[in-house]
């Protein structure tokens, strides 16, 4: 059964206060069994399948043989009727038809072997599947139950400020208030960047002699006073 | 375990945005992050046997002005499929913001998708702002 109903279910029931267990821990137990049946019923399956596979290699390979063994004799038998022996024929002939009823019975009892073999494969499948599906339910049942205990510890704190109004506002306009704090700072920083590369540029235009007069102020002012009496 | 590592990594690193995080593990076994771009709105981490859940507590449901609960969860129904990474869900009476990663997930990856849920907290919480009481 989903796990995901039987949780709505509780959560209907009433099961929402924080820190109540959401999900059945039995639920969850009878989960975690079903994963180590089904691994332990997989580790029984393997075992007898190696046993099986043992079996039916060891019936081919006597079936190989008697194959051979009725190949052999066949030949024989012509042998005998070319030879004129007919009584001598007629004895491998029996003995033929012994050896290839003995093979048919190899051959029916291998070919249950397989159908049993391929029964295990299947039965291995829908047990891996069944382990595969409750991992996924037990992962679901985690997930809410850490959403849960992640969440605890916080709504506790709102329990005890919760009942001052505009919390949620408050605690978004300091945020947002610090956004644009940081925003400022950054855009001083910038500015104060593009000051230091001006005052650099300053510098070496001044280095070069073009752009603002530079030193000799002295000089300057006393030639211009000399204009000025000249004139 | 896996919290204890990615907290220490965590710590030390500073997301392509400049985001930097505080991370620690409480006594009950939870990663508690705090993004620098949310300090607000921690995001909790823990992990089951397969994944790495991240859940953003938002408000209770005793936050929500009770006429305009329908009106949330509508509003949240509608927004979800738009929130890239996370997801939104009522856990017990409080309204959560989650994600959850593959445990295999390469650490840059866990650290921008921190980054990306504190921000949509801030996204999401906008957006529904004016439902709470």
């Amino acid at each position: 059964m989903g796990v995901l109903r039987d949780m709505l279910t509780a959560l209907r029931g009433g099961a929402s206060e924080v820190g109540e267990a959401i999900v059945d821990a039995n639920a969850i137990r009878i989960l975690e069994q079903e994963i180590r049946d089904a691994e332990s019923a997989i580790a029984s399956a393997k075992q007898s399948l190696t046993r099986m596979k043992s079996s039916e290699i060891k019936l081919k390979r006597e079936m190989a043989t008697l194959d051979a063994d009725v190949a052999d004799y066949e030949q024989k038998a012509v042998a005998a009727l070319n030879a004129g022996e007919e009584a001598l024929a007629t004895e491998v002939a029996e003995r033929i038809a012994e050896l290839e009823s003995d093979r048919n019975d190899k051959g029916s009892e291998q070919a249950a072997l397989d159908a049993e073999i391929n029964k295990i494969h299947a039965m291995i499948k829908a047990r891996e599947r069944t382990i595969q599906k409750n991992k996924r339910e037990l992962d679901k049942v985690r997930t809410v139950q850490e959403l849960q205990r992640a969440t605890e510890s916080v709504s506790r704190n709102f329990a005890a400020t919760g009942s001052s109004s505009h919390r949620v506002s408050a605690a978004l306009e300091r945020v947002k208030a610090k956004q644009e704090n940081w925003q400022d700072r950054m855009q001083a920083g910038e500015w104060l960047e593009g000051q230091e590369a001006g005052d650099d540029i300053d510098a070496k235009l001044r280095a070069k002699g073009i752009g603002a007069s530079g030193s000799g102020g002295a000089n300057d002012v006393l030639a211009r006073l000399k204009a000025r009496q000249a004139g | 375990m896996i919290l204890d590592d990615l907290a220490f990594r965590l710590n030390e690193y500073s997301g392509e945005e400049g985001t930097t995080f505080d991370a620690l593990v409480t006594e009950r076994g939870i990663l508690e992050v705090v993004c620098s771009n949310n300090d607000e709105f921690p995001i909790h981490l823990t992990t089951t046997e397969t994944q790495l859940l991240s859940v953003t507590p938002l408000f209770s449901v005793a936050e929500v002005q009770p006429d305009k609960l329908d009106e949330l969860n509508r509003t949240f129904l509608q927004l979800s499929p738009a929130v890239p990474l996370s997801s939104i869900g009522l856990q017990g009476d409080t309204y959560i913001l989650f994600g959850s990663m593959a445990l295999s997930t390469r650490f840059e990856v866990v650290a921008h998708e921190l980054e990306v849920q504190a921000e949509n907290t801030i996204d999401v919480l906008e957006a529904v702002e004016h439902l709470l009481a």
